[in-house]
């Protein structure tokens, strides 16, 4: 098997696993019914026709697919209906050209909302995400070089505790001690800051940024260190590290050229199946912090039961987390030249 | 969360007898043993141990709100003006039933699919993993969210759905457990007895399943508390029962911090973080009994070699001298292994010297300890070693470095392992170059590999080729040519031909003399076969125990052996000019090092032993003439 | 963490550094920052929902008539007001001159424009239930409406104020079918006193004066109202002098904050008078309204007006108040809060907190312990008094009445079984299925009673908002004649009495009307309304008048 065929086997299954995800994603919110007429406070101005007149204008009042019956009793369509006509249809067809429909809340093409927010959640996570490798990784390779050493116990007990905290509870401890060591308390942007030159609206939004950011790296180098020092101590152990030793090199250049990137490899994998559990901390961090991005999106739709948005941002997180993990299979296949014969 | 991605290598879990013994090794563990019990009691004996019912109301009112700790209430109170110390006693109670019950759900089905995958395999297998995979990459919290939010919040559908969505990492692991128990012996003698699938997955199976099963157990309740944590504090728990989530959720939403109320919010999060972590820990203990890693690390300094007394050297011109070297291995709390014990020998130029012993016998760590890469419990305790006339047991890493692969190589038994495989084979060869020979033409470098290669015979075009592309010989002759790379005066070959077929085993051996005469190269040569070594040596130095049993030119190894254990080890080589001799080999096993016999160490298997043997260790007897030392009893007789 | 370290040091420079470039931009204009919870949901006032959006609207917008903050409606746009006799139809005159923000000017045809968009747009659910009886609306000359009814409504006041008028010129582009609910008006064009200078959604809308407001022109420069994600970030905002008023304060951060340095809480009557009501399930199965889906499985006990009372007798709201609300709400009566002003019937007398009374009430009608668990069960022993108690989950105040009166009610011989419920399913639960015994719930009042009163109507029984089932006739009469009222003082008594009949019936259990609370920094700006009936500095009529500390 050559790494072209590899490559192809991933991309056919990422494909796939996008479909699956793609159709979960309809049924999941048609099983149980969810309407933006029903509100968590109750409005008496709204009228029976009122409600109906929302329902048109969200699909609502469509089948939502062809012949099956037994999705919704109350929505059932035939197999008479048009199948083009259907809840399904429509959905796979905004799908394809991009669309994600019409959040409840704000009223707005959901396509539109989430791509504002994506950016920040990218700069959220991006930046996180380095910063929490690199020092995952320096601490990862420390801890196991010195292995059985004070530091690397230090490494170890810091990774484990880190490992355990519970992203928002940390959120809010960091928001709260920096709320009064002058650190804005949530938000992207001081506002009113449009009007000034754009190097100072850059250094506000990394102000900003950098309480979300910490947290989300405490919160992830404790588990990039652990695995880092882990598979490092494998590798270690192995007879071709004894090999370089034997050669003569360095203690620097066996780390370097000889047990890092073999140490790297599961961190690879790791990091990319992270990221789904990452969008998990991302919405507890961008809720605790106010940070207008996707988690905190699809908090506010959970609380305000915005159907579409929710649907939309459950929808583009999977499919990111998908793309990402076909991305760290590639990298790998680059990395591991042993992936060919698998 | 991601602690169930850590991959555990298949494993035959050790005698649970020894379960306790070996977790008990684990500090962590240990540690965690204790959080988490702390916390199950607390849980258990709630209502013993709080001093409020979180439920009533009495006493509570306008002026109890977020009161600070106090007497009364050791961790304050809430936003409603309850004890927030029986709040966290029955969150405990809360959290840990989602936890378990939670992990019950994720693991029962892991588990299952997991088995019947790996048992059942074809297409079974197939749409299982392909399954699995695709929920391993869908993002669980937020798709447990989603669903939590557009289902009733109760704490049953809570466990569901977190429990639900758990399951696949332990689906891999038991999925690659089950394949590697399922060509296990006894499970095939069972079905070539014709037991039922059933009776073999319950019976021979489930057993060896289990100890995975309850790592993944731990990880997953940790990984589910959490999870229950943050669906309260996202407001979608239940807000009946009130979990440290749940008291978090309410400290946040009703202004805790702000009102300065610190404990509200620092209670419940240590309860957390004490459970998560004790889970983390005793799933690191528990792992550690059932996946127990070598306790090898290269880069471990060892321990400095303790300086001895020079004794006096032959004044022979030679390359290599060793004298009287003796090394230790020490682990804490054991007695030191005497892996070595005074062993001399000399090499030349252009010499090779047999090094021969069973397993375990030595001659290894013998080889090691010349060019000081001793792991780190291994000592050098006693002599010297002389290479061009330098001593190198007291010489600084960097030092050492030098003579390292420049002056001396070594060709390392099972070249799989000790090649890099992510390095591609020229690659790793012009590395030595580049290391130890700076003044080499860097443009020539892969010319000097080609050519390197060639001389082992492997073509030009598999210098880009990564080790895991070679044959087993390949690889051999490979980490030959590395060996060769610097122009080494002597060349250590430890037990090049170990696993490789006869054929092939010839081709090396005939290789490595070729290029002993063709380079005026000094060659070590390790081996258990004294038959190898017979048509190249020089002289033969044959190991017993950490010892030498007998030193001498090869003639004299083959024609007159005087140690019993160098006949024996004749007895067991067939001589192919010396037809219908019987061979035998030799009963029992080489000592255990830590635990050596008081006496002859070959005492315990020796034919000729006598009492003296088992109380009195042989010194080493120098016999007249050519050279020839014995370390035996009954040599004394002959001197 | 020396990295760390560094990292906060970097990033400090640059703060500093380019705060070093900010100082020397000139005069410093006067912003005042308003910290809140959550931001309108759009600014396209036809299909926003939250009360936020008219917070924002009531700045840039103007309407023919304003809310005041002593609960009354005064002319704002309009100057004149003329009905009929019959009461069909009014006559309006507009002041002149008025401007929208980007410079047209506003004319009676703009606000005939919008009248006839919200009447022609379904889809603008909760505006268009303000013009329900409205027929025509046109306008004769540049300054005057007529609004054309089909039948006298006593309060067209009430539906006019939250009609704000949108500029024809731009909205005409976007009246058509869907294209006026999905347009997202986000330059926001109206001819209030603030316009609209940059909005981030979900995250802040900054509002600048309008020069050329017709009336008193607002004193400070901006107006920026910020979202923070939880109320406490909120309060550690003011705290901080992040912000300089946050418009609600979570009840139990009201001590602290009151101890904070110069920031002064303030409570009162919200802008929209809300209330949690408890709900009783007392439909009869035989009435069951099986055909919209009902099911009907509500206790019988509570259909019996003698266990209710009991219960109402064993409510002791007042705890519920101080321990829920930390006393910021008063105690309930019926569905008119006291919010409501001349509405609101302060004769009705509650029932006196008294479990003795209760218990003895469950006695006289047979509601004995026959098997002696400690619950009572039914006179015929059939059932035990065990009711099932729900509550919207969104809802982090119900569960905490739930267990108080689950405590209540126990010394009744009364359990709970109680379950949050995840509000849409609730509205499935409630209507028209009637698959519940309890409901905590709430309502959020309109300026006029008209829209509270209609909930315990018997037309409103299985699909509309009549959850309990409560039908008498002489409530829905009263009901259809206050609605044709226009005489004031006969409208109010009518709706006295109907607050009575439905609280001597014990339709529901009222346990509280909640304050308003809002806080703001003293040191910032002076001038806040904040000893009026109705607490809402957010409201216009606090922010033109606020000036800087000198």
């Amino acid at each position: 098997m050559n790494r072209w065929t590899y490559i192809r086997n991933k991309a056919i299954w990422s494909l796939f696993t996008i479909i699956f995800v793609v159709v979960l994603n309809f049924f999941l919110f048609r099983v149980l019914p969810g309407d933006p007429a029903r509100q968590g406070i109750r409005d008496p101005r709204l009228t029976p026709e009122a409600i109906e007149a929302i329902r048109i204008r969200f699909g609502l009042d469509k089948p939502v697919i062809n012949c099956i019956q037994t999705i919704n009793p109350f929505r059932a369509g035939s197999c008479e209906i048009n199948p083009l006509d259907t809840q399904f249809f429509i959905y796979v067809k905004n799908l394809l050209r991009g669309e994600l429909g019409i959040s409840f809340y704000y009223n707005r093409p959901v396509s539109e909302i989430l791509g504002e927010r994506l950016w920040n959640t990218i700069l959220l996570i991006g930046g996180g995400q380095i910063l929490s490798i690199i020092v995952g990784v320096v601490f990862g390779i420390l801890s196991a070089w010195k292995a059985r050493t004070p530091l690397d116990y230090g490494v170890l007990v810091t990774g484990l505790v880190a490992w355990s905290l519970p992203t928002f509870w940390l959120g809010i401890i960091l928001l709260f001690w920096g709320s009064t060591h002058g650190f804005p308390i949530g938000g992207k942007a001081t506002p009113g800051m449009s009007s000034y030159p754009f190097f100072a609206q850059l250094t506000d939004m990394l102000w900003h940024l950098l309480l979300p950011t910490l947290t989300y790296t405490i919160v992830f180098m404790g588990e990039y260190m652990l695995i880092m020092r882990s598979s490092l101590l494998d590798v270690l152990s192995e007879d071709y590290i004894l090999t370089a030793k034997a050669k003569g090199l360095s203690t620097f250049q066996i780390l370097k050229d000889h047990a890092l990137k073999n140490g790297m490899l599961p961190l690879v994998t790791i990091i990319a199946i992270n990221l789904g559990f990452t969008v998990g901390g991302v919405i507890q961090i961008e809720s605790v912090f106010s940070w207008p991005g996707l988690g905190g999106a699809l908090f506010e739709a959970v609380s305000r039961r915005d159907f579409p948005m929710l649907q939309g941002g459950f929808l583009l997180i999977a499919i990111s987390v998908i793309l990402a993990n076909f991305l760290a299979d590639l990298m790998y296949s680059y990395l591991d030249p042993r992936v060919q014969t698998e | 969360m991601s602690i169930q991605t850590v991959e555990i290598k298949p494993i035959i879990p050790s005698a649970s007898k020894n379960f306790w013994q070996t977790y008990r090794q684990s500090r962590l563990g240990i540690a965690g043993l204790i959080l988490l019990l702390a916390i199950l009691l607390t849980a258990i004996f709630a209502p013993l141990l709080a001093p409020y019912d979180p439920k009533s109301s009495e006493g509570v009112g306008a002026g109890q709100v977020y009161n600070a700790p106090s007497a009364a209430h050791w961790f304050g109170t809430d936003d409603a003006g309850r004890d927030v110390f029986s709040n966290f006693i029955y969150g405990a109670r809360v959290s840990l039933i989602v936890g378990f019950f939670a992990s019950f759900i994720s693991v029962f089905i892991g588990g299952t699919i997991g088995i019947v995958a790996g048992y059942y395999g074809g297409r079974t297998e197939n749409i299982l993993m392909r399954f699995t995979d695709t929920m391993l990459v869908i993002p669980d919290l937020p798709l447990i969210v989603v669903i939590v939010a557009l289902t009733r919040p109760s704490l049953l559908n809570i466990i569901f759905v977190i429990g639900i969505f758990g399951w696949t990492t332990t689906a891999r692991m038991v999925r690659s457990q089950t394949l590697a128990v399922k060509s296990r012996k006894f499970v095939l003698r069972a079905r070539a007895i014709g037991a039922g699938r059933a009776h073999i997955i319950r019976h021979h199976i489930l057993p060896l399943v289990m100890p995975i099963l309850v790592v993944q157990a731990v990880l997953v309740v940790s990984v589910a508390v959490l999870n229950e944590s943050t669906l309260s504090f996202l407001g979608l728990g239940d807000p009946t029962a009130l979990s440290w989530g749940q008291m978090l959720n309410y400290a946040f939403a009703r202004g805790a911090m702000s009102t300065g109320a610190w404990w509200a919010l620092v209670a419940p999060g240590i309860g957390i973080i004490w459970v998560v972590l004790g889970l983390i820990l005793v799933g690191q203990g528990l792992e550690q009994v059932l996946n127990p890693r070598l306790n090898t690390h290269h880069l471990m300094p060892s321990r400095p070699t303790i300086k001895s007394e020079a004794a006096a050297r032959s004044g022979e011109q030679v390359l290599l001298e060793v004298r009287n070297l003796s090394i230790n291995y020490i682990n804490e709390g054991q007695a030191p292994a005497c892996a070595v014990e005074d062993v001399s020998f000399t090499l030349k130029e252009g010499e090779l010297i047999g090094l021969v012993g069973e397993s375990g016998c030595g001659k290894t760590t013998l080889m090691l300890g010349l060019l000081k890469l001793l792991p780190n419990a291994g000592q050098i305790v006693n002599g010297q070693v002389y290479f061009k006339n330098k001593e190198i047991t007291t010489l600084s890493d960097d030092e050492v470095n030098k003579v390292r692969w420049r002056g001396i190589s070594i060709v390392f038994q099972g070249a799989m392992n000790a090649l890099n495989p992510v390095r591609t084979v020229g690659d790793q060869i012009a590395e030595t170059i580049i290391k130890h020979l700076p003044d080499f033409d860097s443009a020539k470098i892969p010319a000097r590999v080609t050519e390197l290669l060639d001389l082992v015979g492997i073509a030009a075009e598999h210098k880009e080729q990564y080790p895991h592309q070679y044959s087993g010989g390949m690889r051999q002759r490979a980490m030959i040519a590395m060996a060769l790379a610097c122009n080494p005066e002597v060349v250590i070959a430890d037990e090049p031909t170990t696993a490789l077929d006869v054929m092939i085993q010839a081709q090396i051996l005939e290789l490595l003399d070729q290029l002993r005469k063709k380079l005026g190269l000094a060659i070590i040569f390790v081996t258990h076969d004294l038959g190898v070594v017979a048509e190249m040596c020089d002289r033969v130095l044959v190991m017993y125990g950490g010892v030498t049993a007998e030193y001498a030119a090869v003639d004299t190894i083959y024609n007159t052996p005087l140690h019993p254990y160098t006949q024996e080890l004749l007895k067991a080589f067939p001589d192919l000019t010396k037809p219908k001799k019987k061979l035998s080999s030799i009963p029992g096993y080489p000592p255990r090092l830590d635990d050596l016999p008081a006496g002859c160490r070959f005492a315990p298997r020796c034919p000729a032993v006598f009492d003296r043997c088992r109380t009195e260790q042989p010194a080493l007897h120098e016999l007249a003439g050519e050279l020839h030392v014995v370390s035996c009893h009954l040599v004394e007789a002959i001197k | 963490m020396k990295q760390k370290a560094l990292y906060i040091l970097v990033l400090a420079a640059l703060i500093l550094s380019a705060c070093g470039g900010l100082a020397g931009g000139g005069g410093q204009p006067s912003v005042v920052r308003i910290g809140w919870a959550s931001g309108p949901d759009s600014l396209n006032i036809g299909v926003a929902w939250l009360a936020s959006a008219y917070t924002i609207s009531e700045l840039t917008y103007s309407s023919m008539y304003e809310f005041k903050l002593d609960g009354t409606l005064g002319l704002d746009l309009g100057t004149k007001e003329t009905a009929s006799a019959d009461g069909l139809v009014y006559t309006y005159k507009i002041r002149d001159g008025v401007k929208f923000h980007d410079g047209q000017p506003l004319t009676a045809k703009d606000v005939a424009f919008t009248y006839n968009l919200v009447m022609a747009h379904e889809d603008f659910p909760t505006l268009h239930s303000y013009v329900e009886h409205f027929v025509s609306v046109e306008a004769p000359d540049a300054s005057t409406v007529v609004i054309t009814l089909d039948q006298p409504i006593p309060n067209i006041a009430s539906k006019l104020v939250f009609l704000y008028i949108l500029p024809e010129h731009i909205w005409k582009d976007h009246s058509e079918d869907d294209a006026a609910a999905a347009y997202e008006n986000l330059e926001m064009i109206g001819s209030g006193p603030f316009k609209m200078l940059e909005y981030k959604p979900n995250e802040f809308i900054r509002l600048g004066v309008n020069k050329d407001y017709y009336g008193a022109v607002p004193k400070v420069d901006e107006v920026i109202f910020q979202v923070f994600s939880s109320s406490d970030v909120l309060i550690q905002a003011l705290k901080t002098g992040q912000v300089d008023m946050i418009t609600s304060v979570p009840n139990t951060s009201v001590e602290t904050l009151k101890s904070a340095e110069n920031v002064k809480v303030v409570t009162g009557a919200p802008l929209s008078p809300d209330l949690e009501d408890i709900i009783f399930n007392m439909v009869d199965p035989a009435n069951c309204p099986t055909a919209d889906g009902g099911l009907c499985t509500g206790h019988p006990a509570l259909r019996d007006k003698q266990v209710r009372l009991a219960m109402a007798y064993a409510t002791d709201k007042n705890k519920i108040i101080e321990i829920v609300k930390l006393g910021l709400a008063t105690p309930g009566i019926a569905l008119i809060p006291s919010g409501m002003g001349e509405w609101f019937n302060i004769e009705v007398k509650d029932f006196e907190y008294d479990p003795a009374k209760g218990n003895q009430l469950l006695d006289e009608a047979g509601y004995k312990d026959a098997n002696g668990d400690g619950i009572r069960d039914m006179p015929d022993g059939s059932r035990p008094l065990t009711f099932r108690m729900n509550w919207p989950s969104s809802d982090n105040e119900a569960p905490r009445i739930a267990e108080l009166l689950s405590e209540m009610w126990r010394e009744l011989g009364i359990t709970l079984e109680m379950q949050a419920v995840e509000s849409d399913a609730l509205t499935s639960k409630c209507c028209p299925a009637l698959d519940y015994d309890l409901m905590i719930w709430g309502w959020v009042a309109d300026p006029d009673p008209n829209s509270l009163l209609i909930v315990p109507t018997t037309d409103q029984i299985p699909t509309g908002y009549n959850e309990t089932g409560y039908s008498n006739p002489r409530y829905d009469e009263l009901f259809a004649a206050q609605g044709a009222e226009l005489d004031k003082d006969k409208r109010i008594k009518m709706a006295w009495e109907m607050q009575q009949l439905v609280h001597d019936d014990v339709a529901y259990i009222i346990p509280y009307y909640p304050y308003a609370v809002q806080a703001y920094r003293t040191d910032r700006f002076t001038g806040w309304l904040d000893t009026e009936t109705k607490l809402a500095l957010e409201d216009p009529s606090s922010l033109t008048i606020i000036e800087p500390v000198k």
